[in-house]
């Protein structure tokens, strides 16, 4: 016996003390296309899952349809089980006549029984036309690609390497420490720079796992997760790399202040990198410096906070007292961003050490003073209301990190977006790490400007997630979501009717569907792996050729068809 | 890469980072225990109404999160349970837990909800609309043990004879997870905390106004039921204040700032007032979050800390006293509404060091990494303020690390 099973859940009286069960399985014995129907007090406890399955079973049933409470409440779990127990996905309907028919209808129980009536005859009809999409299963190459060798990336390269993965570290310099080659000391610790690279880049130079891969610059990435396909050119020559997962931890840069205090005209005011470089030559004797902060962020164009200028600052404001107890040092400020623990420390070890704050206004920013060299900074101080002089030789520009041009080309490659900015986007903040890509994973300043310590940590968080697909042996298109029934499928193109028209390539959003040459004519082809059956290419599908099986149009057609139709047709 | 066999990695806290730790630990291979010493899983997030800065529904993610953890074989939850005995014995971790005894076995319940409805204390109620699995908690502080209930459940899943069970398990190692907890502005009188309805802390204020809360949404005073005209928000209350919390708490200006943007998108009535030292948006998107236009009117931003809140008499509001530090002006505003934002911690206490079940502590109660063995891993609040995102950054990092520290002993 094969055809539609109906099981129906009165839920200890809570579905059937408004909506009469009884008659509506009495209106589905009636049915030719429902082989069996019954009605049951509960279907979710261990024991009735059993039972179901065991009945789905024995009569042969090609097609089941819960009738009991919603996903969120038992009903999901029950599909669930029923899916472990060997019933496919897409044979199981759920139609939800607790939460959503007899608890919010509970004043009119004859209407709540004919919308009960209606969810489950558009169901059953939608049912007859759902098939699984057909899965893939590939073997996954247990090898990464981080891409940029700052901290983020030698982190996350040693890291995963530590775990006993070949990693290919892939750098636009010729020498690995990203932004760490360019400063002196980092806060909040005050290590000296060249050290806190040095414990990477020896791991990385002496483990074997890990390629290193200079002056590299990436022409193309194909692929999903488990199997992407790389083209690097290097100073070593070109070169093919098939990688399991990629890494970006690219980094980001410094934006420089050009027209603004007078940068570029005046010798004496500098950015914070550039007293950086000067610090790395060796200590500066300095009488009197302003910091200003904000040079270029928060504001109309930049409207974010970079998170490393203030605590910069501090440390380098520190260092000029340090070198000199009786220099004069002054931090121009908007808000001192120093949040948590560590860093707020750092900010009171600052005051202690005498350095002065003041704050000003953004629609009233600081004047830089003298014809040829620095003479002193005008600042209106907003919290004594006083217009104040500064005397000083030095005036530093803090200015914000800003996006790489070349992360807008590697999204492209891969799929992913970047934010309005031009930082790679994360899928949401819970998942701060993660792409929308499978396989594609997010840290360092290529993700959001973060100081080295956070770089670091992030990397190693990004290295987890990795490693958590390297270790699978193979990926299949329906588990990467993990969750068993939670991806239900994904697109698939009928290549007879497919005109080639690109419609679908135009608005995928996971470039999963591209154009590929068969005989004369050019056929869209959807790869199975980088799809999330988002259902954007049937939406502009000109005449129906590409399906999500789950969710055909046959079956969208025949739920409306029933939902409008006096007479069930089946 | 599979040694399931090595003792699990124990994770003390079932919040965002405690979720994420032990996600990542089972997805690398490795067995984890998570122990949550409340019913539910999800910790402080899941009474938030909506995480910063996108304003999405933080039960959603949360709750996909939960599915996982549960259905993963490689991880064991332990929820209502607390560890009481931490020691270290030849190398492993030696763990005693007792779990409370449950009165609704959640494997039993359908959702049903006819407890709830025979219940003459009002005293069970749902485990939240996105818990997963949904079941019914009984709040014992109200239950009067009629056991009405007890009849009244189709499946048995109520007992009240069941009794506490304590397991021990050897671990090879521990990562705290085990989040923040409100710190008591008592030693602050001037806050005003207690001395009128309307003046509550920012996480007794969540509860109140949460859509899926007890308003469900609506905006209103505690004193009277009726729509506020304005609420002030005041920042670093009893943070970055050497009485009582040195650090700066880092969640409670974009926290502030949402909970203002919120009040004026369900009430546009409502004016909404932030009174800051700085306002530390730093994080994607945050400072932008902060200039944002809800209805056409924005938050108003004052900076200075009020000097003293106390309630006006014959109900006429709450006067806040301070000085506008940008006009250099002392004055003093009517609010209908005082919201505290900053009293918050790490939830580690520093009397469990006596009894060995804590981490060491650095003098602010965040885990001191380098002090001893099982103080090596830690993530979210008990690590260093930090809000979700960073959160569960650091869960990531401190999974892998407890994962490399595993395979090299």
């Amino acid at each position: 016996m094969s055809g539609t099973g109906v099981f129906l859940c009165s839920c200890f009286g809570e579905i059937n003390r408004v909506i009469d069960v009884d008659s509506l399985q009495r209106k589905l014995e009636k049915n030719p296309s429902v082989v069996s129907s019954s009605v049951c007090e509960s279907l979710c406890l261990a024991a009735d899952v059993e039972k179901t399955a065991s009945r789905i079973r024995e009569s042969g049933l090609e097609r089941v349809v819960i009738v009991g409470c919603s996903h969120l409440g038992r009903g999901g779990a029950v599909v669930d089980d029923l899916v472990k127990q060997g019933t496919k996905r897409s044979a199981i309907g759920l139609v939800d006549l607790r939460e959503g028919c007899a608890w919010i209808h509970q004043d009119d129980p004859v209407k709540a029984t004919e919308k009960a009536w209606d969810l489950i005859r558009m169901e059953i009809a939608a049912l007859h036309y759902r098939t699984a999409s057909d899965d893939v299963t590939v073997s996954v190459c247990p090898e990464a690609m981080v891409v940029g060798a700052g901290p983020a990336g030698l982190s996350a390269a040693c890291t995963l390497a530590r775990l006993g993965f070949k990693v290919h570290l892939v750098e636009r310099g010729s020498n690995p420490g990203g932004m760490l080659n360019l400063i002196s000391h980092v806060y909040p610790s005050d290590e000296k720079a060249p050290e806190k690279i040095k414990v990477f880049s020896d791991e990385a130079e002496k483990n074997p796992l890990i390629h290193f891969y200079p002056k590299a610059k990436i022409n193309s990435i194909t692929g999903f997760a488990g199997n992407f396909n790389v083209q690097v050119s290097s100073s070593a020559g070109g070169k093919r790399l098939r990688v399991g997962a990629v890494i970006l931890a690219s980094g980001a840069r410094v934006w420089l202040p050009h027209g603004l205090y007078r940068y570029g005209k005046l010798k004496n005011v500098i950015t914070q990198m550039e007293l950086e470089r000067q610090f790395i030559k060796g200590p500066r004797e300095v009488k009197t410096a302003v910091f200003i902060q904000c040079v270029g962020a928060r504001n109309h164009e930049r409207p974010y906070c970079a998170t490393m200028c203030c605590p910069s600052s501090l440390k380098n404001a520190v260092r000029i007292k340090e070198e000199n107890a009786e220099a004069r040092v002054f931090i121009l400020h908007r808000d001192i961003m120093t949040p948590g623990g560590v860093l707020e420390a750092y900010y009171r070890n600052a005051l202690s050490k005498g350095v002065q704050f003041i704050r000003f206004e953004e629609t009233n920013p600081p004047e830089i003073l003298g014809a040829e060299h620095v003479e002193g900074v005008e600042v209106f101080d907003s919290i004594n209301g006083m217009k104040r002089k500064l005397d000083c030789e030095l005036v530093v520009l803090s200015t914000p990190l800003i996006p790489n041009d070349d992360n807008v080309k590697l999204a492209g490659m891969l799929g992913l977006q970047v934010d309005r900015y031009g930082f790679f986007s994360e899928i949401y903040p819970l998942h701060p790490l993660e792409t929308r890509m499978d396989g594609v994973f997010i840290c360092g300043s290529a993700r959001w400007p973060v100081s080295s310590d956070n770089a670091i940590v992030q990397g190693e968080g990004a290295a987890a997630k990795a490693a958590a697909l390297l270790g699978t042996e193979t990926v299949s298109a329906l588990s990467l979501s993990r969750v068993p029934g939670e991806k239900l499928g994904h697109a698939s193109v009928n290549a007879e009717t497919c005109t080639g028209c690109g419609n679908c390539v135009a608005v995928c959003p996971f470039a999963a569907c591209r154009l590929q040459k068969m005989g004369r004519k050019s056929i869209s082809r959807v790869n199975k792996l980088r799809c999330k059956a988002c259902g954007n290419c049937v939406s502009v599908c000109p005449n129906g050729t590409v399906q999500l099986p789950e969710h055909d149009y046959r079956a969208v057609a025949a739920m409306i068809k029933q939902a409008f139709d006096e007479e069930m047709v089946l | 890469m599979n040694d399931t066999n090595a003792s699990p990695v124990l994770i003390i806290g079932g919040g965002v980072a405690g979720i994420g730790a032990a996600l990542d630990i089972a997805y690398c291979g490795h067995a984890v225990h998570l122990v949550e010493k409340e019913d539910i899983l999800g910790g402080q997030v899941a009474r938030l109404d909506k995480l910063y800065p996108t304003d999405h529904c933080a039960f959603c993610p949360l709750w996909t999160d939960i599915k996982k953890l549960r259905e993963h074989p490689l991880i064991t939850v332990h929820t209502s349970t607390e560890v009481k005995e931490l020691k270290r014995e030849g190398g492993l971790l030696h763990a005693v837990m007792v779990r409370r005894a449950p009165v609704i076995d959640e494997g039993l319940c359908v959702f049903c909800g006819k407890c709830a409805g025979v219940c003459p204390e009002a005293a069970i109620e749902t485990s939240g609309d996105h818990v997963y699995p949904p079941t019914y908690l009984v709040r014992e502080e109200i239950c009067n043990r009629c056991e009405k209930c007890v009849k009244e459940c189709p499946t048995g899943a109520i007992d009240f004879q069941r009794r506490e069970e304590t397991s021990e398990l050897m671990f090879d190692d521990v990562i705290w997870a085990s989040g923040f907890a409100e710190v008591d502005l008592s030693p602050l009188p001037e806050f005003g905390l207690g001395k009128h309805p309307d003046i509550m802390t920012a996480m007794e204020f969540e509860d109140w106004t949460a859509e899926a809360g007890v308003n469900k949404g609506a905006i209103i005073k505690k004193s009277n039921s009726s729509v506020p005209r304005n609420i002030a928000f005041i920042q670093c209350a009893g943070a970055r204040d050497q009485r009582l919390l040195s650090y700066c708490s880092a969640v409670c200006c974009m926290h502030a700032l949402k909970q203002a943007q919120w009040a004026i998108r369900r009430n546009p009535a409502v004016q909404c007032v932030v009174f800051y030292t700085d306002l530390r948006t730093v994080g994607r998107d945050y400072y932008e979050y902060s200039l944002r236009d809800i209805d056409g009117s924005r938050v108003r931003l004052i900076r200075g800390r009020p000097s003293l809140i106390y309630p006006l008499p014959a109900r006429e509001g709450i006067a806040v006293k301070f000085e506008n530090t940008m006009t250099q002006k002392r004055e003093i505003w009517k609010f209908d509404m005082v919201v505290l934002n900053g009293n918050i911690g790490s939830s580690l206490k520093e009397k469990d060091q006596e009894k060995n079940i804590s981490p060491a502590l650095s003098g602010d109660g965040f885990v001191n990494p380098e002090a001893d063995e099982i103080s090596r891993f830690s993530c979210g609040f008990s690590a260093e303020p930090a809000d979700v995102a960073e959160s569960v950054i650091q869960a990531s990092s401190a999974a892998v690390r407890a994962i490399l520290a595993k395979r090299k002993s």
